[in-house]
């Protein structure tokens, strides 16, 4: 078989994730990309999204049209570095689909991947991705998020590192019922949740609220931390969306929330029904919203930001990357202007304050390099 | 997320509910189910196993057995919910509602209104519906209709495990008569059910699938037929949205009119007696406000206008069937 082919197959975008449909062709048969092109929009139970392509190349043959749906890893299209016989795109498509019922049958007895461990007696819900690397990535999310926020992020990386995602307290499916939400109690359970994990060294992921815990946790126990990458973080300046917050808690409808959630995509069409009532369904579980008030209370006084993390961000010794959505409206990006010029800042254009969902590769293409330098 | 049953999902809301607030009790045939067997181990808990485990949390003053009498099963937590109780009163077949409809139709649904709002009337009724158990006419009938007629009782049919959860809890924390029906054949289903407690309000309905060329408005037992067909019609390139009501009453009128709107073809699926049924108005809200959007007539799927047949054949005939709703959506596709 020709080593120049190349299969590009349906992404796995979350752990729940089975199939997608092709809404759009972005490249079509005969057109060059580079890696990290836009070349289709992909539809799935939970979101609207573009994929990136893996490798350089042309595309020779595309094998599902749009409107077709299809299971994870199915063959979408061959891609080539040069021009192959139709013989030889053919053979290859064929071996492709072979091989590929084999792993259909492994999927189906995919198990829930989540796991639950007690951290300053609270009940912690988190995913690993072990794959015995030297570097360890841990994920968190922010404000009213959770673990399945990384789903463009956590399988990517995990071929290269371990992986851990975290739901913090009051989210996900870690305890709801929480005391204390400081930066530092958040910062302190970090801490116990990798000691619990025999976790020695890790870099840290962390957006908007999680990128406050971030950077709380790099300053309180420097020897855990080999690098920080924060998107959209917190404290690095007064304005913020209070507004946002608030709304987000007391949204009692799919309409109520979806005016809330398009304030964090700079594209909304990527939300879909299923992806508000994923969210829906967590507000709708008993304390939830008093707990999310509490932590809204760790965030804004006062309709402005009551954490300043400026000095202590500034302070820290190991790689620290920042990636900003341009157009985040919920935390303006000028605020990485406070920064230091050791800290690496990437400024994302046509971006809200969802970098990692909605310019994964950017974000991945970071994480990397901060990690390996 | 961790996986229960229908029937799972409905004895851990009672549980917890039931943890949360002393006032709940639970009131009818068999609920216990102790009497006569070994110890109350071995208690059945209803006659399908819903309740079953709660008597040994909550012993007999909460979870209460009653002779053969739905006329005092309604009667008397009809009377305990305006007292300060919060009742959840399991009528076990719905076709029995004829023996204590009195109860239901011209006292409890009208205390807050005749008292000049100065009552409230906290009770759940919990009963099953529905046919394919081969049960004859008199166990099978759906009977919804006649329930989401009447003003002053809410109408709740969850179609599954999650939403079973969901809305008993808020059904029991209601402040007014709810009737929450489960449908035979849905016990053994399962889905994801969070540990928490959790609520969904009434008339919000959910969109089970979404898609572009015919809208299937479902309710109870028929989403599943919905959604199910809505995935071989995927597989032939047509994609349909599948509406799951949740509640009749109220009706989520907004989301049915962004549903019937968004494709212009309605397919609607009710198994109900087909006068005066669910599926004829919601047709008739479609037609008064979406006419415009229609680009063919709107199908319903019942049964016929007659009993529910005992022969096993004449019943899968009667009922709304996978077959039926496909090819109901194949004339307007």
């Amino acid at each position: 078989m020709s080593t120049n082919l190349i299969a590009i197959t349906m992404p796995k975008w979350g752990l729940s994730m089975k199939e997608g449909s092709i809404l759009k062709w972005i490249k079509s048969n005969g057109d060059n990309i580079s890696k990290g092109d836009m070349i289709l929009e992909i539809e799935t139970e939970k979101v609207v999204n573009e994929m990136e392509s893996p490798e350089d190349g042309k595309i020779l043959k595309i094998c599902a049209n749009e409107g077709e749906t299809v299971p994870v890893g199915s063959l979408i299209a061959v891609c080539g570095k040069k021009d192959s016989s139709d013989d030889e795109i053919d053979s290859f498509i064929e071996e492709f689909n072979l091989n590929f019922k084999a792993d259909i049958n492994l999927e189906e007895n995919e198990e829930d991947r989540n796991e639950k461990i007690k951290v300053s007696d609270l009940e912690i819900n988190f995913i690993k991705n072990i794959n015995s690397n030297k570097e360890n990535i841990l994920f968190i999310h922010g404000f009213g998020g959770d673990l399945n926020n990384w789903m463009f992020n956590q399988n990517e990386l995990s071929e290269k590192f371990n992986t851990y995602a975290i739901d913090i307290p009051g989210h996900g499916m870690s305890e709801k019922n929480i005391h204390n939400s400081t930066l530092d109690e958040l910062a302190n359970l970090i801490s116990s949740f990798c000691i619990a994990n025999d976790i020695k060294s890790v870099n840290l992921v962390g957006h908007s609220f999680g990128a406050g815990i971030s950077i709380k946790t790099a300053v309180l126990y420097p020897d855990l931390i080999n690098s920080l990458t924060l998107i959209s973080p917190i404290g690095l300046g007064k304005e913020i969306d209070s507004v946002y917050l608030e709304n987000f808690i007391n949204a009692e409808s799919r309409r109520d929330l979806k005016k809330e959630i398009e304030k964090l995509y700079f594209n909304s069409n990527i939300i879909t029904r299923d992806m508000l009532n994923e969210v829906l369904k967590f507000l709708r579980i008993d304390n939830v919203q008093t707990t999310l008030t509490k932590i809204q209370n760790e965030i804004i006084d006062n309709g402005e930001q009551k954490n300043n993390l400026i000095d202590e961000i500034n302070s820290i010794k190991v790689p620290v990357c920042v990636v900003w959505g341009k157009e985040d409206q919920i935390i303006p990006s000028n605020h990485h202007q406070v920064l230091n010029d050791k800290i690496k800042i990437i400024i994302e254009k046509e971006c809200g304050h969802m970098a990692h969902i909605e310019k994964p590769s950017v974000v991945n293409d970071a994480i990397k390099s901060i990690i390996v330098g | 997320m961790p996986i229960k049953t229908y029937r799972e999902a409905i004895n851990e809301a009672l549980l917890q509910e039931m943890k949360k607030d002393e006032n709940v009790v639970v009131i009818g045939e068999d609920v216990a189910g102790g009497a006569g067997t070994n110890g109350e181990q071995d208690a059945w808990g209803g006659v399908l196993g819903v309740t079953k485990g709660l008597l040994k949390h909550f012993g007999r003053e909460r979870i209460i057995d009653t002779p053969i009498t739905e006329t005092a099963i309604m009667g008397m937590a009809s009377g305990a919910a305006l007292t300060g109780l919060r009742p959840v009163a399991e009528l076990m077949f719905v076709d029995f509602m004829g023996v204590c409809f009195d109860q239901i139709l011209n006292q409890t649904a009208k205390f807050r209104y005749m008292f000049g709002g100065k009552a409230i009337t906290p009770l759940t009724i919990r009963t099953m519906y529905g046919g394919g158990l081969r049960a004859a006419s008199q166990h099978s009938q759906c009977l919804y209709p006649m329930f989401t007629h009447v003003p002053g009782i809410k109408v709740v049919l969850p179609s599954n495990p999650y939403d079973a959860k969901g809305l008993l809890i808020q059904s029991i924390r209601d402040n007014d008569p709810v009737i929450f029906m489960e449908h035979k054949n849905l016990y053994d289903t399962s889905g994801d059910v969070p540990d928490e407690s959790y609520s969904i309000p009434f008339g919000e309905a959910n969109f089970t699938r979404e898609g572009k060329d015919l809208t299937f408005i479902a309710m109870g037992q028929t989403v599943g037929i919905c959604n199910n067909v809505a995935d071989t019609l995927k597989k032939e390139g047509k994609t349909c949205t599948v509406l799951d009501l949740r509640t009749l009453s109220p009706l989520d009128e907004d989301s049915i009119l962004e549903a019937a709107e968004e494709t212009g073809k309605v397919v609607i699926v009710d198994e109900s007696y087909p006068r005066c049924n669910v599926a004829t108005d919601i047709s008739a809200l479609i037609c008064q406000n979406s006419f415009d959007s229609l680009k063919a007539g709107i199908k319903m799927v019942t049964p016929p206008h007659t009993p529910v047949p005992f022969s096993p054949p004449l019943e899968d005939l009667y009922l709304p069937s996978e077959e039926k709703v496909l090819n109901a959506a194949k004339e307007i596709l």
